[in-house]
């Protein structure tokens, strides 16, 4: 047996579900869009928690410091006496510079990224062969050999051919074959590499002998590199002197709520979906003003029809927040973000399958609650209290 | 049946549907962490900064060790052409300089 209130209750959401299937064409349609809205915010919500997680778990190993030579206001080539000039600086373990940069494929208008480095001096050097599908990495004395991200071997055709060529600057063509591909495992991080020799990079880019891209700097203490930055930035001024953890916040703002125009767009559309809600529920049909006449002389009291009218806008806003979050967890996770990837990675001919773990906390589940449910409840309240006040005998006239 | 009682069992589906979306959470978070492992090794090996999400523009190839200003850098007046340009913020200016 049921409590008297809580019986009241489920009569009046059935009352409830009832005028709202009475009405089935307009509540559905409204309870569509508003899931569709919920959808993409909590898609995209969950789509860039995804790749900063993603970006926190994986970017802890970057190097201590980098060091990249400005000049004009833009990165350009690093002589290596600036390296020789950190052998002052007590607590520093390693400098290890390195060649990397773009290489564009004009006939497959895609963008490579070469990159060449002494790896057996780098953590971890020793087990790099472990990232590999096939195939090992070239060693110092190897000419002319590659590493390759999977999506490189795709895009280039190689299929079971081994060799390809790069043009230098000057349009000479330089081959490479490939000993090895990156397994799919490291996608995320490798899938547009091109990994060489430091010889091979100098050549194809032209870059002199005594000159790097930049330097990367390992420290004995992790606790002195901010220490260790400032005293290099203050013995090579013309320098930017990036640290680690300057690295791993980047990816907490890089796709953060307030950022980018998409989350602008989304935002706007739940504005525009208020309104048509507010719109919607202030209109009352004169069958609906007839209907509450009906249910006041009846006896119903204006608090049982704001409870109906309330039990409706829970209904249709919780339930197309449930659809919502369901379905974007499912977009997320099953179907790669198909619909916000083509943003995500604009005109990039190379980019990895999303397979990530969609970001569901319960502080972005709040927040969603907040942006969508409450506004819908608050834009329906005042005219589900000017329908309730509404005098039975001017409704029925 | 009572209105109130199709609307429970709705809710029972969803509450079924999203516990299984929950233990398949589970079960992907152990699959990515094997790859986080093999990832962390590239990242250390090869000194990476990055991940290779968008290769349109190094802006947001690279955002950790690219210049900031990059999409308006090209020529005076230079205004962002790239489609990523205007979904990934710019990196606040958190240099040493």
């Amino acid at each position: 047996m049921l409590p008297k209130g809580l019986e009241k209750q489920i009569n009046i959401l059935d009352f409830s579900l009832m005028s709202l299937w009475r009405r089935k064409l307009k509540n559905l349609g409204i309870m569509f869009v508003f899931a569709l809205v919920i959808f993409l915010l909590g898609s995209f919500q969950m789509l860039t928690g995804a790749l900063t997680n993603s970006a926190q778990a994986v970017l802890k190993n970057t190097p201590d410091i980098t060091i990249q030579k400005m000049s004009a206001g833009r990165q350009e080539a690093i002589p290596l006496a600036h390296a020789e000039k950190l052998h002052s600086i007590y607590g520093i373990r390693a400098i290890i510079p390195r060649v990397w940069g773009y290489y564009f494929d004009e006939s497959k208008l895609a963008n490579y990224t070469i990159m060449a480095l002494e790896h057996d001096s780098m953590p971890y050097g020793n087990n790099l062969n472990l990232t590999l599908a096939y195939g090992h990495f070239p060693k110092k004395t190897e000419i002319g050999k590659a590493v390759i991200g999977r999506s490189v071997h795709d895009i280039l055709g190689l299929d079971k051919r081994r060799i390809f060529s790069l043009f230098r600057p000057d349009l000479t063509l330089k081959s490479f074959e490939v000993i090895g591909v990156f397994s799919q495992q490291t996608d995320l991080l490798s899938n547009d590499l091109i990994i060489m020799n430091l010889t091979d990079a100098r050549d194809l880019f032209h870059i002199p002998e005594l000159m790097a891209t930049d330097i990367c700097v390992y420290v004995t203490n992790p606790t002195e590199i901010e220490t260790i930055a400032k005293k290099i930035a203050g013995l090579l001024p013309d320098t930017r002197v990036l640290t680690k953890s300057q690295i791993q916040k980047t990816y907490q703002v890089v796709f953060s709520w307030r950022s980018g125009l998409a989350s602008i767009c989304l935002l706007t559309a739940l504005a525009a979906f208020a309104i048509l809600a507010w719109d919607k529920a202030s209109g009352m049909s004169p069958e609906e003003k007839r209907e509450i006449g009906i249910l006041k002389i009846l006896g119903w009291e204006t608090g049982d029809i704001l409870a109906v009218r309330f039990w409706e806008s829970v209904l249709v806003s919780v339930l197309a927040f449930l659809f919502g979050c369901t379905g974007a967890y499912i977009h997320v996770a099953f179907f790669d973000a198909s619909l916000l990837k083509p943003i995500m990675v604009g005109w990039s001919v190379i980019y990895p399958s999303f397979k990530l773990l969609p970001s569901v906390t319960l502080a972005d589940l709040l927040l969603i609650f907040t942006f969508s449910v409450l506004p819908y409840l608050g834009a329906t309240v005042i005219p589900a209290w000017r329908s309730a006040t509404v005098p039975p005998d001017s409704a029925i006239r | 049946m009572r209105p109130s009682h199709k609307l429970f069992i709705l809710l029972l589906v969803l509450i079924i549907i999203d516990s299984m979306l929950y233990l398949h959470a589970k079960r992907l978070s152990r699959g990515l962490k094997k790859d986080q492992a093999v990832q962390a090794i590239s990242v250390a090996a090869l000194g990476l900064t990055d991940l290779c999400v968008a290769t349109e523009a190094r802006y947001t190839r690279h955002p950790a060790v690219s210049d900031p200003l990059a999409p308006f850098m090209d020529h005076p007046g230079a205004i962002e052409h790239f489609p990523t340009g205007s979904f990934w913020s710019v990196p606040t200016n958190m240099y040493l300089q």
